[in-house]
């Protein structure tokens, strides 16, 4: 973990309220599923760091794909090219790579594409589902269809692109087809992931999930972040957000 | 130039700014960012005598120029700090200051006692927990039952015992009064603020525990205020907390009547602001041509 200033290289909208920003820093080699705390602003508003997945990070250029939800993301996305942030991270524990005899299965619901895509571009195998609403949330459509190796589906709630219906249905049918060992690599909403532990355990097939929560630090201090597993509470922030689904217990 | 602090017979800061309880965990994590010897003391995350699972999430939530946070105390334990936490610490030079509270009179007795270790330079008492055994009310919210507390606890360590008050009193300097009585060395002041923040489009409160303690830059002018009411009270050193976040903030408290700083949120945000700060502070000193950082301490002038 370090503290670093990136300069905005490019930052543009990549599907509806969706932008995919490039940073040029230095960072150590980073794991998908792993995060930045990035400070928006030298002033103390927004007070907090903001908490995003790396999507890519290439030669000094780091990208983050966000969607724009509260205030901390309305000024990420008016940030210009040549604008300065402060960078904190690689932060957290990534996802584990797929053994050699499993089918890597990714499934992405909403906000929850960017370490996912990450995790599919690594390993240019397997096959990856990606869960919106409508055509116009899904981005880098292009850039998914690009990646060698990985078959892509999408689903929307609408029907205007891929199956009509929500991500788990996908994931339980496409489950159903492949014969060899399966590792499922989630990120979504809780419910999307409770129901891909779900389906993982009913196979017998290891699934990892990124976890979603409140944070302040990022790095293990506060303990803000709390998620509640088989044994006892972890810190989202440090041994997570990616965690073995079979040791959350989850929300009602 | 001498940055140096005396706090009490056998606490000697080398600097007057420390990091705050409940911010720096048990100080692992920021190790690995920066040399935990430049402090002046590491002031541990609040310790219980059995482990503590803390409040259900969301925990914090952002507010303007700070945030609320509603952790719940989440703690390891004292046995499991004393085993694994605290030798790490003494690798350190800076002074380990532990921070810890108790649900009754006799858990703080008991803390005091099982603290009293080589290793550990102060302890930190937060007396902003309610009293089961009288209803609820806070130690920190009556000056007899707060006198009593820390004289039983002075009575149980031979450490310097700072007493951490609670803000949220009609009249703070009764209670520092209180706590100088009962055999405090130091006062930390002072805690967050109870608060609240609501989601408007789930009509729900934001915090798991629906309310939680206000930090950050929005309470810094009240710790101000609090620093200088109870430093004109006692006579025994102050340290105050709520909301530094610069050099500035730390001549301000000492002007006020500090003794130390304690930084809090703000190193959540800048895990490596400690060094700047510091160095800032010595930057005031030679620009104001200063020999001693006691020379500023209660110096403020009148209006």
């Amino acid at each position: 973990m370090k503290d670093s200033n990136a300069l905005v290289k490019d930052n543009r909208q990549v599907a509806q309220d969706t932008y995919l920003m490039t940073l040029m820093c230095e960072l150590s080699p980073f794991t998908p599923g792993q995060f930045l705390m990035l400070r928006l602003t030298s002033t103390c508003e927004p007070f907090l760091r903001r908490p995003l997945a790396i999507l890519s990070y290439n030669e000094g250029a780091v990208e983050i794909l966000y969607k724009v939800r509260g205030e901390g993301t309305s000024l990420l996305a008016e940030k210009k090219k040549g604008e300065e942030l402060s960078v904190l991270g690689p932060l957290g524990k990534g996802f584990s790579d797929p053994r050699p005899e499993e089918e890597a299965v990714y499934i992405a619901g909403g906000t929850g594409l960017p370490p996912i895509l990450a995790m599919a571009e690594r390993m240019k195998r397997g096959r990856l589902i990606i869960g919106t609403y409508t055509k116009d949330d899904i981005p880098l459509w292009q850039r998914m269809q690009n990646i060698g190796g990985v078959e892509i589906t999408a689903t929307t709630e609408d029907g205007s692109l891929g199956i009509r219906g929500v991500a788990t249905q996908a994931l339980d049918g496409l489950l159903k087809t492949i014969q060899q060992p399966c590792v499922i690599y989630a990120c979504g909403p809780t419910g999307m992931l409770k129901a891909a532990a779900s389906l993982a355990k009913d196979l017998g097939a290891r699934c990892e999930v990124s976890i979603e929560e409140r944070m302040a630090c990022g790095f293990g201090v506060c303990s803000a972040c709390a998620v509640r597993t088989t044994t006892g509470n972890q810190r989202v922030c440090t041994q997570g957000p990616v965690f073995d689904a079979s040791s959350i217990e989850w929300r009602q | 130039m001498d940055i140096s602090i005396r706090l009490a017979p056998g606490l000697c800061l080398k600097n007057p700014v420390l990091s705050a309880s409940g911010t720096f965990a048990y100080g692992e994590e920021f190790a690995r960012i920066f040399d935990l010897s430049l402090l002046g003391g590491v002031v541990t995350k609040g310790l219980s005598l059995h482990p503590k699972e803390g409040n259900p999430t969301p925990r914090v939530c952002e507010t303007p120029c700070g945030m609320l946070n509603a952790i719940g105390l989440e703690n390891i334990g004292a046995d499991a700090f004393i085993a694994q936490k605290l030798p790490f610490l003494g690798t350190f030079d800076t002074e380990v200051i532990v921070n810890f509270f108790g649900t009754g009179e006799d858990e703080y007795v008991q803390m005091a006692q099982k603290l009293d270790l080589d290793g550990v330079s102060a302890i930190e008492m937060n007396v902003s927990c309610p009293n089961i055994k009288k209803g609820g009310i806070e130690f920190g919210k009556d000056p007899q039952i707060l006198n009593r507390l820390v004289a039983q606890v002075r009575k149980s360590t031979t450490k310097p015992l700072i007493v951490k008050l609670s803000p949220m009193v009609t009249h703070i300097g009764e209670m520092a009064l209180a706590a100088q009585e009962g055999g405090a060395d130091a006062l930390t002041c002072s805690n967050t603020f109870p608060a609240m923040a609501i989601d408007e489009n789930t009509c729900k409160p934001i915090l798991g525990n629906i309310t939680g303690g206000l930090s950050g830059p929005a309470i810094k002018p009240i710790a101000l205020r609090i620093v200088w009411e109870v430093s004109r009270q006692v006579t025994i050193p102050v340290i105050a907390s709520g909301g530094v976040t610069s050099w500035r903030d730390v001549v301000q408290f000492l002007l006020a009547g500090a003794s130390a700083v304690e930084i809090g949120s703000f190193s959540l945000r800048d895990p490596l602001c400690f060094g700047a700060i510091i160095q800032g502070l010595i930057r005031y000193m030679q620009d104001k041509g200063l020999e001693s950082i006691t020379e500023i301490i209660g110096s403020l002038k009148s209006a």
